[in-house]
């Protein structure tokens, strides 16, 4: 398909030119993304002595000699190597074209006329001529694949079923029933695009997509491993995304914003005058909380490991995650090795680590300089914390000490002075007398103790006392002590200028040559330079204004209203990914994102709009038999809810839902059961204004140590690495943390109780299924319910029947 | 978690691509057990090759067990006792001791030669050393990870950090389950493990594939119990109205078979309540059995009863049992001997030897010793000098983390016991001779299930990921099995 897909954006005849035209054409489509700028192999097919000279494996041509020639044995895949990589190879057509051409001299033509890079991914932007036949441009593109492949869409969804999709696509809510009632009622030629608008303007909308986004940039509020450090400022980047979404921010500038917004927006943030921060500086200040993104991937911090590894394993995560979430390619493979597949080499990878290198994290107050001033006046209240947890410390000595006596007491003087003097200054014989002191303190707790051992630690009447007393002086002192001052983390100019270095196999330990910031050459035709000072800022500029990013983004917005995206794979647009479903409609929709000022919510209202989207999700046996998987878009894809949608759908239900936004995370209260798996509990500070807990999803803890059971249970992403697509499994701990769980049941109890307040034990099942599943039961749900109610029904059996319908397949997924 | 493949992109597409069209599952809401398993990835699947082994107990001593106090004699180290380590065996970097400082620290413990095979094992397991000619010693495994979490994530997911798939998940998404009723992975803790969940997660592979915690006391499984203001009857009455509703909502969606697997996943979770509490109900064993795991003593009964559990896990068809000695709890530090390493080692092996021996026993004895491959190991081996860095907390006769040479050993499975595989230098420090990297220890117990290592693969970032990296050339499993 990918040729096909060639030959209608290039336009390239082979059959107008002579031999080695043809010959060169077939390199420059198929050959050159590896073997062009980037020399993967070391071969470079774009000179014929070049290419007669070959690469690591020998000459690639021997004119006249096809047999004997690498480059022939590879595309007809019968040598060591068979090229292109994957698992179509040329056409046969080409492969004759080839061998001709080598065995009649290879000559070489003046000029193909294509300087353009060989792989569509990497191409510019061609803006597709639309198909002729539908007002929407969107079902233009798709009726014409659908032509193609002789399947016909079904009728569009009613109007319940397209008010709940979209409000489940762009919220991650339920449709409240009035809405729904609204909607069905409402006559005018606008009402869909009505609800579109609404919801876009709603800031719930930043909250769902820029959720989708935090799954791409792997967010978290630790660094995982042992210690998994908290990042106090983590949520400010996730406030930004929600922000950036619901102001909708040219994808442009957000990209600009994230990799460089210190560069391209420098000036002083020293935020002087008075109490208000000017707006101008307000701006600058979002921008520089975008490169957060860079501060919140995984920590490696562990004891001898401080220092080179943990900047190269960083460099290395910003690397990746700059890859995948702007390029849509695997960057990571080329940590250790050329890429396999796509023209991406070590060499590249390293650059674009040198691109990062000189900066690092840095964390800049968020308030007027008036103000740090107002918290530096208050700062001697944690002067007066810190003398009383001394004096604490101090009194907290004394049962320590008195169990260090008490074993003291049983050695004698000899083995004393031999335990007291330091290890290195012990005679021999004073040796085996230290020993003795150790195990014996050992023994007595006062040591790590295998046995779990603790010394007695109790106070005298008196110390007890005096502890209380000091531990409500602290309290007070804290009390009157200003908060934490407000700080983001963001990117800056590092202080070190790290210099890096070629590694093998990615092992950071093997400095090879040293290689200086540039952009990954395959992609960057017009080999720009590098600022060597604003690094970031060049890489930003580039990736704002490359097709790549562009083609990205549109297709990632396409997935996550449809479930798939026109390239399934959305996180790798290289030889390994997907091929696109609608390549001209890509190409379409990147173009248009780009014409457009890159506002993402165009793309919704272009997309939303059309029939394609408003499709019913029916079945239809003679076209399932020809494309299942629906990656023709012949239907509407049903879809189960996302872990946040989900719990988010049940604190709708219940009444429960607090749109506060933004701030720290909200820690949520967990079983004892769960607790028990948590290595260190003190670093689950649970959230203690219950209203906290009835927060959006997008607003948990996300710590990566202990990934919350109920959120992975519904696949919740691994922040580990850039996720581009979501599992959606069916799996029966589902079942049980939605029949037996904690949440689940504590929601059926408050909406119950919301119902029994409204309304008389009659309406109390209607009323369920309306405030659920947004509708009114039939006379046979309604049976039902009533024998899930009793026949004396109280608040403790309509809750069962809430919680019933918390579980229904009606309620978890979106038709 | 994060879904990168067809498998999981849409069981539909799955669906079609198995052959199991719409028909055949519109037919019925209620799907047989074999196509409840198909569509939820956990049908049970033909191994590449015959082996015998089909299920995997992985007992894990948390905190690295020194191998040099257990199951590598050294006798050299006797005469070096007390003295600095002759700088012919090279330096390597520790987590905190500093080799040029530190004298080296001869173990205490005797050992020797055990069984027909003579394989020499230490008297702090003196019960498995009853079962040398069980046993397969590997003495030659190493890695590079010396902190705990790298060390854990090595010998868990083979390689230091996270993100990647936990053997369990592996096996099982390459096995499939034979149990209807219980998870097919199944991880027992004793404590907090440094670690944490990505030591028992699924990585890139679909969440299903993660280890399912099992506890002893409470609920066995997360959420399996009822919850506590809805009595027996009243949920009966709560899946009936449920499978109700389900049915009625699918009337005008047959074709999708997501939802009917959805529908399948309470009947399993309807019968994981009943099953679980079964399982963890160590009562029902005799009083001889529980004995022999040593139950009826306070040192051994937690390890003794995780690893009858274990027992009655396997036999129930799951796929693949982690249990764990040695997780946080109160001030205990579980294998992590820094101080006073012979005390703790000795506390340990106090707590694990009987139960361990136990379970062979009675594995083989019911002849399911043959069909169960059991790995022993922990997050590194330790150093044959003592703990401590440069002006470090003084002798505390402890033993630093040595991820560069350490033993593991397997048994069960089809493996022909009473074997010692390569070796470390003479002090213990490395592996010199017949090296294994972790990846090799992977690959044999893959092997060993049938599975081959370099055909178990998932698509993931681009290219096709195994277990076993691009590595896992020295598999054992010939080596094992052969008499």
């Amino acid at each position: 398909m990918v040729r096909a897909i060639l030959f209608l954006v290039t336009g390239v005849s082979v059959a107008a030119a002579g031999l080695p035209e043809k010959g060169r054409q077939i390199l420059d489509r198929h050959c050159v993304s590896c073997h062009g700028p980037a020399k993967m192999a070391g071969l470079d097919l774009r000179q014929r002595d070049a290419a007669i000279r070959g690469g690591g494996r020998g000459p690639a041509v021997v004119p006249g000699k096809p047999a004997a020639s690498l480059l022939i044995q590879a595309v007809e895949r019968q040598g060591a190597v068979a090229m292109p990589p994957g698992k179509k190879g040329l056409d046969p057509a080409e492969i004759a074209t080839l061998r001709q051409w080598v065995e009649s001299g290879f000559e070489w033509p003046a000029s193909t006329g294509a300087a353009e890079p060989s792989w569509w991914s990497f191409r510019k932007l061609q803006r597709s001529a639309v198909p002729t036949g539908a007002s929407n441009p969107v079902d233009a593109f798709v009726a014409a694949r659908l032509r193609d492949k002789k399947l016909t869409p079904v009728p569009l969804a009613d109007r319940r079923t397209l008010i709940r999709r979209a409000y489940f696509d762009l919220h991650g809510l339920p449709a409240p029933v009035e809405e729904i009632e609204r909607f069905e009622k409402d006559e005018a030629p606008d009402a869909w695009a009505k609800v579109v608008d609404k919801l876009l303007e709603s800031p719930r909308y930043g909250e769902r997509w820029g959720r989708h986004w935090l799954d791409v940039v792997r967010y978290a509020d630790t660094g995982g491993f042992e210690t998994d450090i908290y990042f106090p400022n983590a949520w400010r980047y996730r406030d930004y995304v929600i922000k950036s979404f619901n102001d909708d921010k040219p994808f442009d500038a957000f990209i600009r914003e994230q990799v460089a917004g210190d560069e391209i927006w420098p000036g002083s943030l020293d935020l002087e005058g008075g109490f208000k921060i000017p707006d101008e500086k307000q701006r600058k200040l979002e921008a520089r909380i975008g490169t957060g993104m860079y501060t919140i991937g995984p920590v490696y911090h562990e004891a001898a490991l401080f220092g080179g590894q943990q900047r190269y394993e960083w460099l290395s995560d910003v690397v990746d995650t700059t890859g995948e979430a702007f390029l849509g390619l695997t960057l990571g493979c080329s940590r250790c090795h050329d890429h396999k597949f796509d023209p991406l080499t070590s060499r590249d990878y390293h650059a674009m680590m040198a691109v990062f290198a000189t900066s690092d994290e840095r964390e800049v107050p968020v308030i007027a300089k008036f103000n740090i001033y107002g918290y530096k006046s208050g700062y001697p209240n944690w002067l007066k914390v810190e003398e009383i947890k001394g004096q604490i410390a101090r009194i907290e000595q004394g049962p320590r000490k008195r169990a260090v006596d008490r074993v003291r007491a049983r050695f004698d003087a000899a083995a004393l002075a031999a335990f007291d003097k330091p290890e290195k200054d012990r005679a021999p014989d004073q040796r085996a007398l230290a020993a003795k002191v150790e195990e014996a303190m050992t023994e007595a707790g006062l040591k790590e103790n295998a046995k779990g051992r603790a010394f007695d630690s109790s106070y005298t009447a008196d110390e007890q006392t005096r502890r209380d007393k000091l531990i409500r002086e602290l309290g007070e002192a804290a009390l009157r002590a200003n908060p934490v001052m407000q700080t983001a983390t963001v990117l800056g100019p590092a202080d070190e200028d790290y210099k890096v270095h070629l590694t093998a196999r990615g092992d950071w330990r093997s400095k090879g040559e040293e290689i200086g910031p540039a952009l990954p050459a395959a992609l960057d035709a017009e080999r720009r330079r590098v600022d060597p000072v604003h690094r970031r800022k060049s890489l930003a500029e580039w990736l704002a204004t490359h097709p790549l990013p562009a083609r990205v983004m549109a297709n990632r917005v396409w997935h996550w209203h449809f479930g798939r995206g026109i390239v399934a794979t959305p996180n790798d647009f290289g030889r390994q990914g997907d091929e696109p479903s609608h390549p001209e409609l890509l190409e379409w929709l990147a173009a248009e994102f780009a014409a457009n000022g890159y506002r993402v919510k165009a793309l919704h209202r272009l997309i939303m709009t059309s029939e394609t989207y408003r499709r019913s999700s029916a079945a239809n046996a003679e076209n399932a038999r020809i494309d299942a998987g629906n990656v023709f878009l012949w239907r509407a894809n049903r879809r189960r809810l996302e872990s946040e949608a989900l719990r988010d759908a049940v604190l709708a239900a219940s009444g429960s839902l607090n749109t506060k936004m933004g701030g720290r995370p909200v820690i949520p209260v967990l079983s004892p059961e769960e607790y028990s798996t948590m290595w260190a509990r003190n670093q689950w500070p649970e959230s203690m204004d219950e209203k906290e807990r009835d927060r959006r999803g997008v607003y948990l803890y996300v710590k990566r140590s202990f990934a919350m059971p109920m959120m992975t249970a519904f696949d919740s992403p691994d922040p580990s690495v850039s996720c581009a697509r979501r599992d959606s499994t069916n799996v029966a701990p589902q079942a049980l943390t939605l029949m037996n769980g904690a949440f689940t049941g504590l929601h059926a109890h408050r909406m119950a109780e919301r119902i029994a307040k409204q309304a008389a034990a009659p309406e109390w099942a209607g009323r369920a299924f309306r405030m659920a599943l947004g509708r009114e039961p039939s006379a046979a749900e309604r049976g039902r319910a009533s024998q899930v109610l009793g026949p004396a029904p109280d608040e403790a059996a309509l809750a069962r029947l809430c919680l019933v319908l918390f579980n229904t397949n009606e309620f978890v997924y979106v038709d | 978690m994060c879904d990168k493949t067809l498998i999981a992109r849409s069981r539909r597409e799955f669906l079609e691509k198995s052959g199991m069209g719409f028909g055949a599952l519109a037919a019925s809401w209620l799907m047989s057990r074999d196509a409840l398993a198909a569509t939820s990835g956990f049908a049970p699947r033909k191994p590449h090759f015959d082996a015998k082994g089909k299920a995997v107990i992985y007992l894990f001593m948390h905190g690295g067990p020194s191998h040099i106090d257990t199951f590598d004699p050294k006798p050299a180290l006797a005469a070096l006792d007390g003295k600095p380590v002759p700088p012919s065996f090279g330096k390597v970097d520790f987590q905190f001791t500093k080799m040029d400082k530190v004298p080296i620290m001869a173990s205490r413990r005797k050992f020797k030669p055990r069984g027909q095979s003579g394989i020499e094992i230490s008297d702090l397991f003196e019960g498995v050393a009853a079962h040398a000619d069980d046993l397969a010693v590997i003495r030659s495994v190493h890695h590079d990870g010396f902190t705990h979490v790298t060390g854990q994530n090595w010998m868990n997911l083979g390689w230091p950090r996270v993100g990647r798939p936990s053997v369990g998940s592996w096996v099982v998404y390459g096995l499939g389950s034979e149990s209807d009723n219980l998870p097919a992975y199944v991880v027992m803790l004793d404590g907090g493990i440094k670690a944490g969940a990505p030591s028992y997660g699924a990585g890139f592979l679909p969440a299903m594939y993660q280890g399912t915690l099992l506890r002893g006391e409470g609920p066995p499984i997360l959420n399996v119990n009822r919850p506590k203001d809805v009595a027996a009857g009243e949920q009966e009455k709560m899946f009936d109205a449920l499978r109700f509703l389900n049915e009625r909502h699918r009337e005008t969606r047959a074709d999708d078979s997501e939802l009917a697997a959805r529908i399948a996943s309470y009947e399993l979770a309807f019968k994981m309540q009943m099953s679980a509490p079964e399982v963890a109900d160590l009562s029902r064993e005799s009083e001889a059995t529980r004995r022999l795991y040593g139950i009826d003593s306070a040192d051994t009964s937690e390890f003794g009863s995780q690893c009858l559990m274990a027992r009655r896990l396997v036999e129930r068809g799951v796929r693949f049992v982690q249990l764990y000695s040695g997780g946080k709890k109160g001030s205990e530090v579980g294998w992590d001997g820094h101080n006073e390493c012979e005390q703790n080692h000795a506390f340990m092996a106090n707590k694990v030897d009987k139960p361990i021996a136990g379970l062979l026993t009675d594995l083989k004895s019911r002849g399911l010793l043959d069909s169960t491959v059991i790995l022993w190991g922990g997050d590194f081996g330790r150093t044959p000098f003592t703990d401590g860095a440069e002006g470090g907390g003084g002798n505390r006769n402890g033993r630093d983390h040595n991820p560069y040479g350490f033993s593991v050993w397997m048994a069960g499975g089809g493996i022909r016991g009473g074997k010692a595989i390569g070796a470390t230098d003479d002090i213990g420090l490395r592996a010199v001779k017949d090296k294994a990297t972790v990846h090799d220890v992977h690959a044999t117990l893959l092997g060993l299930l049938g599975v081959d290592h370099k055909r178990l693969t998932y698509p993931f970032q681009g290219r096709d990921f195994r277990l076993t990296d691009v590595h896992g050339e020295n598999d054992l499993t010939a080596r094992l099995t052969r008499g």
